[in-house]
């Protein structure tokens, strides 16, 4: 074999090996640096299989049968190198909620739709007044901010379904441990006019007071932006 | 003799403009105050509402789209939970109702013209953060629990019981002095075990708390 094509064939077998090994480390990196997703999937999960279990009734919680958010907590990330991060994943807080949902051009309930609470997967069904039973939700506190600032309060994501409506995804209900929520979702009727039903995305907005600390968290002098609140 | 016929139309039409109403001297100028007692409790309020930003949430700075009737105790219900927590202690909550009442009944009585618009408030933290049909629980027992009081003034003139956020864990001293209430503050005086009217002397001097005749909780 020609010198020649000796090193083209070995140079292509560096690049080769060059490829796996790049390969390896990004994914290697990956599962390292990405523990919130990694933290927040398990968690989820967890949430899921507590949910297939029977709920947990209020008496139960009261005489302390629930788990401790020690012995409910999120598993740690591999390798515990980043001793700064919390997950603090609070799954065994749980909430009351109950959902109303509304025609939103005529403001009036819609009896019979179908709302699910997504991290949970359950369903429920509404009454001739638009609202679902009380619901036992759990009170999901975000990761992504945790160790930069509290979050202040949990978030839940719903949909709801209406035979005749487009669906409405609804995102961001506040929730807090032992509190009671209640929410609204806005439905609207599917038309003539309606060349491309999708669905409709709400997002409830962050309060304005974890906005304001979040914005301070990382604001310095050199720009200082609107400033800190004075009165 | 032309100056004399000038200076008498001079004084003519000066005594003339003294007698009009509302045309002097700005020490004449009164506004009018509203005392509890001579003021009937609203039974509804103007909101403006105004265009969202790209982000979806209604924008101070944004077009003023229409102007809607609002049921003031649903307004106020709806405007709590936007300004205080609804977890927070119930203490801190019922300040904060009385105060978010008390803003919006002197609003009412002070309304405004912007765009060929007349409203009472807005929609956003020009006024107080409101969307409809967002009232908790919590926030609403808090502001049925003081639907019958105001916090006015020694002469029982309504005013604007101001707040702003402040910080966590304090009281927020330097908001006392401004005479604003900080909801932070209000939160961590409930946490040391203040009432309500306790939280509200500490943020707003030489005011009095009164019972609204004819008003009940419900």
């Amino acid at each position: 074999m020609p010198s020649v094509y000796k090193l083209t064939i070995q140079r292509v077998g560096a690049v080769v090996c060059a490829c796996g090994l790049l390969i390896f480390w990004a994914s290697s990196v990956q599962a390292c640096t990405d523990p919130l997703i990694t933290v927040e999937a398990q968690a989820i999960h967890t949430l899921k299989s507590a949910a297939t279990q029977p709920q947990i009734n209020s008496n139960d919680r009261q005489s302390g049968t629930d788990k401790s958010p020690a012995q409910n907590a999120a598993p740690a990330p591999a390798g515990g190198s980043n001793s700064s991060y919390d997950p603090g994943f609070t799954g065994k807080g749980y909430g009351n909620l109950r959902v109303k949902v509304i025609d939103g051009r005529t403001l009036k309930p819609l009896e019979g739709a179908e709302v699910v609470v997504m991290e949970t997967e359950k369903r429920y069904r509404t009454d001739a007044n638009g609202l679902t039973p009380w619901i036992q939700a759990p009170v999901i506190r975000s990761a992504r901010f945790r160790f930069l600032v509290n979050e202040l309060h949990g978030q839940l994501n719903l949909i709801s379904y209406k035979n005749g409506y487009r669906d409405s995804v609804h995102m961001g209900v506040r929730m807090n441990e032992g509190g009671v929520t209640k929410t609204t979702i806005w439905q609207y009727q599917i038309t003539g006019e309606d060349k491309r039903v999708e669905p409709i995305l709400y997002i409830e907005p962050y309060h304005r007071l974890w906005l304001i600390q979040l914005a301070d968290r990382f604001r310095r002098p050199s720009q200082i932006g609107e400033g800190y609140e004075r009165p | 003799m032309p100056h004399i016929s000038r200076l008498s139309t001079m004084v003519a039409v000066c005594a003339l403009l003294s007698l009009l109403p509302g045309i002097g001297s700005p020490g004449n100028a009164r506004a009018q105050v509203y005392t509890i007692g001579a003021t009937g409790f609203p039974s509804a309020i103007r909101v403006a509402i105004r265009e969202n930003n790209a982000s979806g949430e209604p924008d101070p700075r944004g077009r003023i789209i229409y102007v809607t009737n609002v049921n003031f105790d649903q307004y106020c219900r709806d405007v709590l939970p936007n300004e205080w927590f609804s977890n927070w202690p119930v203490a801190s909550l019922e300040a904060g109702a009385i105060a978010v009442k008390m803003f919006a009944w002197y609003h009412h009585l002070h309304p405004v013209t912007v765009d060929n618009f007349t409203f009472d408030v807005d929609n956003t933290v020009n006024f107080q953060t409101y969307r409809a049909q967002s009232d908790q629980p919590s926030t609403d027992q808090a502001y049925y629990t003081t639907r019958n009081l105001a916090y006015v003034k020694a002469n029982k003139e309504i005013f604007e019981l101001n707040y702003r956020a402040g910080y966590e864990n304090s009281p927020n001293w330097q908001y006392r002095n401004a005479q604003k209430m900080s909801q932070w503050g209000s939160q961590y005086l409930a946490l040391q075990g203040r009432t309500p009217i306790q939280i509200l002397e500490f943020y707003y001097t030489g005011r009095m708390l009164l019972t609204i005749p004819g008003v009940g909780r419900g």
